[in-house]
C-alpha cells in the first residue's frame, strides 16, 4: 500500500497561485475557502530584498493531532495515509481546527454556502454544481483530491503546478521522486517540533 | 462585478496566524461551565442545596447551551460521545453527563432521600468526581493543542481548576451569605474569604506564568502575550483579569467586612475577570507560521 505524500520545491515556486485556482475548480470550494495556499515572505533589506513563496496544504500528518482530538471519530487516516473528514459524522465543534498546527481546516459558516461569490444570495452556476458537495457547519480541508488519486491521477494542484513545484509520490517507494528529492535535497516537514511527522516535506 | 467578500488582509503572508475557530460562544460555554461545577463542588461539601441546584443548571444550561450555540452541527453533538480514548471533549461530555445524571440525583437525595442508603454515598462520590472532571478538562482540552502556543503550556488545567474553585468558593459566599452554614458560622464565612485570597493569588501566579511560558515558547506565543499586555487586547486584559480578577478582588475580599454587598462586589469583579481571561485567551491565540525558517534554511 502506497503512502502518498507531497514536497514543495521553493526554488521552483512562482507565487502564480495556479494550484489555488485548480483546486477551487476540482472541488468546487465556496468562496473563502482554500485547500492550499502559496503564502508569500518578503525578506532581506533594501536594497538586497526578495519575495518568496511557501505554498501550504495540509500535511497528511501521520500522528495527525487533529484525528485524536476530534470527539466524534469524522476525522481518520485512510491506509494510504490520506487524513479525511467524514461530513456525515463532524459536529463542526472545531477542534480539529485548534489542534491543527498548519491552520489547514476551515469550518463552512451559512454565508460561505448561501451567500454567493456575488452576494444577495445568487449562486453562480459554479456554486450551484458544488454546493451539494457541502454540509453547513462541518469542517473541510485537502484530501489530496483522493478520487483523482484512486483513480490513479495526480491531484489537481499537482497537475496543474506550470513549475513542477510540487511533487506527489508514494512516500514508502526509496524510488519515487518525492523520496528522491527528500533524500537528495534534505526535505524538511514544516514545524517538526510539533511532532506531527507530517507527509509533506520542502525542499530548497 | 466584483467578489462580495475581499480576502482578509495578511491571509497570504507567512507569518502568525490568528486562530477564529473558537471565539465568544465556546467562551461562554467554558465560564459557565467552570462557575457551574466550582459552585457545585463547594455547595456539597457544605450539603448547601440551592448551591448545587444552580451549579448544576449553571452546566446544564449555561455551558451545555453555549456549547450548542457554537457547534456546526448540534443535532449531531452526541457524536461526541464516541472518542473518549482520544479526545478531551468527549471526556468532557461524558463529564457533563454523568455530573447532570448523578448530580441531581445527589440533589433529590439530599432532600428527600430518596436512595438507598448503600447507593447515597456512591452518587455522591460519582457527582462530585465529575464535576471535579469538568472543572479541569477544558484546560486540558486547550492544552493538548500543540497547534497554539499560548495555550498548550502544562499550566492551563492549573488556571481550570484554579478559576473553578475560586469561582465556587465566592459563589457560595454570595447565594449562601444568609444559609444557616455561613450566617450561623462566621468562622466559616472567614475560612471561605481566606480561601478566596489565597486562590486569587495562587490564580495570579498561575495566569503570570502561562504568559511567562509562552511568551518563551515560540514566535507565535510571543505575540500572543505581547497583544496581551501591549498590544491591541490589553486594555481589556491588563484591568479586567488582572486588576479586576485578581488584584482588586483579593485587597477587596481582605478588607471587607462580612457583608453581602461586599461579598457580591467581590463575585462580580472576579467573574469578570474571568470571564475576560476566557474570551482573550481565545482571542489571541495564535498559530506559529508554518514554514518560518523558509528563508533562513536557504542561507
Amino acid at each position: 500500500m502506497a503512502k502518498w505524500g507531497m514536497v514543495f520545491d521553493l526554488r521552483r515556486c512562482i507565487g502564480c497561485n495556479a494550484c489555488a485556482v485548480a483546486c477551487k475548480q476540482e472541488n468546487s470550494l465556496p468562496d473563502g475557502v482554500f485547500f492550499t495556499k502559496t503564502l508569500s515572505e518578503e525578506v532581506g533589506e533594501y536594497p538586497d530584498v526578495r519575495r518568496t513563496y511557501v505554498p501550504t496544504i495540509c500535511n497528511h500528518c501521520e500522528d495527525a493531532p487533529c484525528e485524536s482530538a476530534c470527539p466524534t471519530g469524522a476525522t481518520s487516516t485512510r491506509p494510504d495515509g490520506i487524513v479525511m473528514v467524514d461530513r456525515d459524522k463532524c459536529i463542526g465543534c472545531g477542534t480539529c481546527i485548534v489542534a491543527c498546527p498548519y491552520d489547514q481546516r476551515t469550518r463552512l459558516e451559512p454565508e460561505m454556502l448561501n451567500e454567493g461569490l456575488f452576494g444577495g444570495g445568487r449562486l453562480t452556476p459554479f456554486e450551484e454544481q458544488g454546493i451539494g458537495r457541502f454540509t453547513v457547519g462541518t469542517v473541510v480541508k485537502c484530501t489530496f483530491c483522493h478520487e483523482r488519486v484512486d483513480a490513479g491521477q495526480l491531484p489537481a494542484c499537482v497537475a496543474t503546478c506550470p513549475t513542477e513545484a510540487r511533487i506527489f509520490g508514494d512516500l514508502d517507494d526509496p524510488h519515487s521522486r518525492p523520496r528522491q528529492l527528500i533524500r537528495e535535497r534534505h526535505g524538511r516537514q514544516p514545524l517538526p517540533e510539533k511532532n506531527t511527522n507530517p507527509r509533506v516535506f520542502y525542499i530548497d | 462585478m466584483i467578489a462580495s467578500k475581499p480576502i482578509p488582509d495578511g491571509s497570504f503572508r507567512v507569518g502568525v496566524g490568528r486562530q477564529k475557530a473558537w471565539g465568544v460562544q465556546m467562551a461562554t460555554a467554558f465560564f459557565f461551565g467552570e462557575a457551574g461545577a466550582g459552585l457545585y463542588f463547594v455547595a456539597q461539601f457544605f450539603d448547601f442545596m440551592s448551591g448545587m441546584v444552580v451549579g448544576l443548571l449553571l452546566v446544564l444550561f449555561g455551558k451545555a447551551g453555549g456549547h450548542a450555540l457554537h457547534l456546526g452541527q448540534p443535532l449531531r453533538g452526541w457524536r461526541a460521545l464516541t472518542k473518549v480514548r482520544t479526545s478531551w471533549v468527549s471526556r468532557g461530555l461524558a463529564a457533563i453527563l454523568l455530573f447532570v445524571v448523578t448530580g441531581a440525583l445527589h440533589i433529590l437525595d439530599t432532600g428527600l432521600h430518596v436512595l438507598p442508603a448503600v447507593l447515597s454515598p456512591l452518587v455522591a462520590a460519582l457527582a462530585l468526581a465529575a464535576c471535579f472532571v469538568i472543572m479541569v478538562y477544558q484546560g486540558f482540552a486547550m492544552s493538548h493543542s500543540t497547534a497554539i502556543t499560548l495555550w498548550s503550556g502544562g499550566l492551563m488545567p492549573v488556571a481550570s481548576l484554579t478559576y473553578a474553585l475560586l469561582n465556587g468558593v465566592l459563589l457560595t459566599l454570595v447565594l449562601g451569605f444568609d444559609e444557616p452554614f455561613l450566617a450561623q458560622g462566621p468562622e466559616t464565612v472567614r475560612l471561605l474569604q481566606v480561601a478566596a485570597v489565597a486562590l486569587m493569588l495562587y490564580g495570579l501566579v498561575t495566569v503570570s506564568s502561562l504568559l511567562h511560558g509562552a511568551r518563551h515558547a515560540s514566535e507565535a506565543g510571543r505575540e500572543s502575550v505581547a497583544m496581551l499586555l501591549h498590544g491591541g487586547f490589553a486594555r481589556w486584559f491588563v484591568p479586567l483579569v488582572i486588576g479586576a480578577g485578581f488584584v482588586v478582588s483579593a485587597l477587596t475580599m481582605l478588607v471587607a467586612p462580612p457583608a453581602f454587598a461586599w461579598m457580591l462586589a467581590v463575585a462580580g469583579l472576579e467573574l469578570t475577570g474571568y470571564y475576560a481571561f476566557r474570551v482573550l485567551m481565545f482571542k489571541a491565540g495564535g498559530y506559529d507560521p508554518a514554514l518560518s525558517f523558509a528563508y533562513r534554511f536557504r542561507h
